[in-house]
């Protein structure tokens, strides 16, 4: 008895033949449809956008590691992802130095200042994109027209997102061209079917948790129906609030991280629910066009209050 | 005798600038650290603001520390320090209106700096007053000194100048979010982080709240613990930690 | 017991009336310079936003406050009134110039705004606030987004700072009409 060895290690706590790394390098299998897309939508330089975070990402996790002595885990894709997914928030024309800046920020202020993977509060992703929207808030909110690549156009046009569009002119973008992608907006929130594609992937092998987006997904149309119902004119339609802006990488890519979400089936619920609310909640009566990626935040944040409060009963007792 | 004094006094004096440096080491007088260091210019002039106020006051304190009732002490100590945050601020406005403009409600809130009210209650209300001068002014150039460079790094990184003049080229995007309070924070915590990480090496133990930082009164060590609990919680207290540590080395 | 709780009121009325002894004289000696900083940058402001005038006089009425700028020869050249209301992040208040016929705006200057640096607080440049010279304000002042203005009533907004540009053309609109309604008539 004395003698057993516990090893305590940090969530995402995995038995059976799945490991982080295959989890890890799913996520990325199913993030592929999203940058081609991407590329295909927005050019080349979307693709040395991905790999500029990418690879900082991985430096910045490297170098963190080596400073704090513990084991360098840079093989496990966590840090990849964070960069793909930083970069997949980002607008097309985002300067490369800025980029890096906040892949730097996400993986040292939004994770090893806790203590690396499975330790932060915070979607690191997150943290990156949330301190460059609140350093470049001019570069972060320049978006390019789609397809100006195809055209030969020398400069880069800028468009309003169907979100700022919304909430400034009081105009609703046709739902074809959001639902494929020809809008303005980041990387990898302007085609909902590649994103889609990817999200099926991930739930059909059970890497991501259904009853997150599922709660998300909701909350938004019953919030966003009411007030929908209520005056259509001032207010868009349920299915314009989940293709528009990064709801659909938000809710599967980002809300689902294994390690800032809760870990009950009720907290799941509740963590999708409340992002959901937040979210229109901020859209429709909030300064910012956009609001998911501080929704996700904040509920990040109250996810040990969830876990303690939906902590199962052990059986037996009362 | 006289060298004594004088020992005591450069110390006294010192401890302030980085020992016991209000900010970096004792975490006091976070607000308006965090609300007006958005450029160095407006931290060295609430910095020498604090200073006069923390300054005059200890004077002032150390004056009447034998006459006044230790159950009014308090009400006494704020209406004094009051009553020097309101001379600094007609100063201001008097002689520097961009500066008092810029600072707005700031200066008026010195009042509650803890900083100030700490010294007089833990220092100038016990000591002479050449002591409690060198002790409120190291103090107060402690405070300056880390407001300014928190001013600095923010004004650089937020602005692309130091004191207002430009030092990068139009090539620099100035990252806005250090003149936020979420920059203050961000630069604060990375600052004390920092020189934690060099402390630590130095002594081998990190800095906390009342591990070692004291000042010494009659031969004795006052710590912030020491001045807060009665000696049988104070024993209480020391015994604890070591407890703990004899634990993790077991273990 | 007795004697603690005289000695108590003893010190604590004898504190409080030093300091506010100290505390008039200082007020005494910093008033009139800070009345004059006061005063000056009222002048300045009305001087900026009517470029025209060369002395101003103070009109009241219902409870409003307008400066009307007068040139050399006595004759008035305009009003001039603070406009006060929210910004993004908290209030916003400026000086406004309005010509004679109350049908174009002279000049607008920002006095105080606390709107993100670098962003709202753009509402504070020459570059924004230049906008409003010679603008006309029948019906009323609207804004337009990342091109260049084609009505006279017109302004651009700020990039990324559509709510701060939004809030000041929204108080100017309601201000001006306050005043238009209560000064118009003489």
């Amino acid at each position: 008895m004395g003698d057993m060895q516990f090893i305590i290690s940090a969530s995402p706590h995995i038995r059976s033949e799945e490991s982080v790394p295959k989890i890890m390098y799913s996520v990325i299998i199913a993030l592929i449809p999203a940058i081609i897309s991407s590329i295909f939508i927005f050019g080349l330089k979307s693709l040395w956008l991905i790999v500029t975070c990418t690879v900082v990402s991985i430096l910045t996790e490297y170098i963190f590691q080596k400073i704090r002595k513990k084991d360098v885990t840079i093989t496990d894709g966590s840090a990849a992802i964070a960069g793909i997914l930083l970069a997949l928030t980002l607008p097309p024309g985002f300067p490369y130095p800025a980029a890096a800046l906040g892949a730097i920020v996400a993986i040292a202020l939004g994770k090893h200042i806790f203590g690396g993977l499975g330790y932060n509060i915070f979607n690191p992703a997150l943290i990156g994109r949330a301190f460059l929207q609140a350093a470049f808030p001019v570069l972060i909110t320049t978006w390019e027209r789609p397809l100006t690549w195809l055209s030969q156009e020398v400069d880069a046009i800028t468009i309003a997102t169907p979100l700022a569009m919304m909430k400034f002119d009081m105009k609703f973008e046709s739902l074809e061209k959001m639902l494929i992608g020809n809008i303005g907006g980041s990387l990898g929130e302007t085609s909902a079917i590649a994103l889609l594609l990817g999200a099926a992937f991930l739930l059909y092998k059970g890497y991501i948790q259904w009853r997150i987006p599922a709660g998300i997904f909701t909350s938004v149309v019953i919030l966003g129906g009411t007030f929908w119902i209520i005056d259509p004119s001032k207010y868009p339609d349920p299915l314009f609030h989940i293709l528009a802006g990064g709801m659909v990488i938000g809710a599967f890519f980002m809300a689902t991280d294994m390690v800032t979400s809760p870990i009950t089936y009720k907290g799941y619920w509740i963590f999708g629910i409340g992002i959901g609310i937040l979210t229109i909640i901020i859209r429709l009566f909030g300064g910012l066009p956009e609001g998911v990626m501080y929704s996700i935040l904040l509920m990040n944040a109250i996810t040990p209050l969830i876990n303690r409060y939906t902590k199962p009963r052990i059986l037996g007792r009362k | 005798m006289a060298e004594d004094t004088n020992r005591s006094l450069y110390y006294e004096f010192v401890k302030g600038l980085w020992e016991e440096n209000p900010i970096f080491r004792m975490l006091l007088g976070m607000c308006p650290t965090l609300a007006v260091t958005n450029s160095a210019v407006n931290g060295l002039a609430m910095g020498l603001a604090t200073t006069f106020v923390l300054t005059c006051s200890s004077v002032m304190v150390s004056l009447v520390r034998k006459i006044v009732p230790s159950q009014v002490r308090l009400a006494t100590f704020i209406v004094i320090i009051a009553t020097f945050v309101t001379i600094a601020d007609y100063f201001l406005k008097a002689f520097f209106p961009p500066i008092s403009k810029q600072l707005g409600p700031y200066v008026p809130l010195i009042v509650v700096n803890c900083v100030i009210l700490g010294r007089a209650e833990a220092f100038s209300s016990k000591n002479p007053i050449s002591l409690s001068v060198a002790d409120a002014s190291g103090i107060g150039i402690g405070f300056t000194l880390a407001l300014v460079s928190l001013g600095i790094v923010r004004e650089i990184l937020g602005n692309g100048s130091i004191f207002n003049i430009s030092i990068f080229g139009e090539w620099f995007e100035p990252w806005i979010v250090m003149l936020l309070p979420a920059g203050a924070f961000i630069t604060l915590g990375i600052m004390i982080g920092i020189i934690n990480a060099f402390t630590i090496k130095k002594t081998g133990k990190g800095v906390c709240f009342g591990c070692s930082i004291g000042y010494k009164l009659q031969e004795k060590l006052v710590t912030a613990e020491s001045m807060y609990l009665t000696p049988e919680e104070l024993e209480a207290a020391k015994a604890k930690p070591e407890k703990k540590e004899k634990k993790k080395k077991e273990g | 017991m007795n004697k603690t709780v005289i000695r108590m009121l003893l010190v604590l009325t004898s504190v409080g009336v030093i300091s506010g002894g100290a505390l008039s004289g200082v007020y005494k000696a910093a008033f009139p310079r800070i009345e004059r900083h006061r005063l000056e940058e009222l002048k300045r402001a009305i001087f900026v936003v009517l470029p025209d005038a060369k002395n101003y006089k103070t009109l009241e009425k219902n409870e409003l406050k307008v400066y009307q700028g007068i040139d050399e020869t006595g004759n008035p050249v305009g009003i001039a009134f603070e406009a006060k209301g929210n910004g993004f992040q908290g209030k916003i208040s400026m000086m406004v110039g309005i010509d004679n016929q109350f049908e174009k705006l002279t000049g607008m200057l920002v006095l105080d705004q606390i709107e993100t640096p670098g962003l709202g607080a753009k509402i504070a440049k020459d570059k924004f606030q230049s906008q409003f010279k010679g603008l006309s304000i029948s019906p009323e002042i609207t804004y337009v987004k990342n091109k260049k203005p084609e009505k006279p009533n017109e302004i651009q907004a700020i990039t990324a700072a559509t709510i701060s540009s939004k809030a000041v053309v929204k108080i100017l609109n309601r201000q001006i009409k306050e005043i238009t309604e209560t000064f118009k008539l003489n």
